[in-house]
C-alpha cells in the first residue's frame, strides 16, 4: 500500500486523527503540543496520533494528501479539519466541541 | 533572513487583499492577519490554502511557521466594531 492509501485508511478507520511532530505525551513542536491540548480539553479520549518525525514518509505524504503545507493536521471522520490556527479558532468559538460531539452521537446511533 | 515585510509584500502581490498585516522578527515564526474579498464563500481551510498558495514554495522552504487569521471585509468590519 502506498503512503496516500495508508493515510486514507488511517483517517477513515479512526474517528479522530492528528498528524503531529512528536507524540501526544511528548510533543516536539509548540503547534502540535497546542493541538493535543485543545483535543484533550474537548474530552477526546480516542485520539489516533501519527508522529511524522518517527514516520518520515508521512511528513511529506500528509502535506500532499490535504494540499496543506504544515503540521499538525487534524482529521475527524476522514475529513480534514485544519491546522493549528483553525483548530484553535474552532475551539474558541465552540465549533470544534460541537463537531466532535456530533460525530460521537453518529457513531453511537 | 525572511522578514515580516517580505511575506506581506509577497501575499499582497499574489492575492488581492484589502489588508495584510504580518508580524514576527525571528526569521522563522510569523503571524498574519489577512483581509480579502476573495475569502467570501470559502471555509477556513480554503482561505488558508489560498494564502499558502500565494506564498508558493516559500512556504515549503523558508517559512517555518505562519500562523494566520483570515477574514472577509465584512468579518473585519464586524471585528472592529466590537
Amino acid at each position: 500500500m502506498d503512503t496516500q492509501e495508508t493515510i486514507k485508511q488511517q483517517v477513515t478507520t479512526h474517528p479522530v486523527v492528528l498528524y503531529m511532530k512528536g507524540t501526544p505525551q511528548a510533543p516536539q513542536c509548540g503547534f502540535s503540543a497546542h493541538a493535543v491540548k485543545v483535543l484533550n480539553a474537548c474530552g477526546v479520549n480516542n485520539l489516533f496520533a501519527v508522529n511524522v518525525l518517527a514516520e518520515p514518509e508521512f511528513r511529506q505524504g500528509i502535506k500532499e494528501y490535504s494540499n496543506w503545507p504544515t503540521i499538525p493536521q487534524l482529521y475527524i471522520n476522514g475529513e480534514f479539519i485544519g491546522g493549528s490556527d483553525i483548530v484553535t479558532e474552532m475551539y474558541q468559538s465552540g465549533e470544534l466541541q460541537k463537531l466532535l460531539q456530533e460525530k460521537k452521537d453518529q457513531a453511537a446511533s | 533572513m525572511v522578514t515580516a515585510d517580505s511575506i506581506k509584500n509577497h501575499i499582497e502581490t499574489t492575492l488581492p487583499c484589502e489588508l495584510v498585516h504580518v508580524e514576527g522578527d525571528d526569521g522563522f515564526h510569523f503571524s498574519a492577519i489577512i483581509v480579502s474579498a476573495e475569502f467570501r464563500g470559502k471555509n477556513m481551510v480554503q482561505q488558508h490554502q489560498m494564502v499558502y498558495r500565494a506564498l508558493g514554495d516559500r512556504m515549503k522552504q523558508e517559512i517555518h511557521a505562519l500562523s494566520m487569521k483570515t477574514l472577509t471585509p465584512e468579518q473585519w468590519a464586524e471585528s472592529n466594531r466590537s
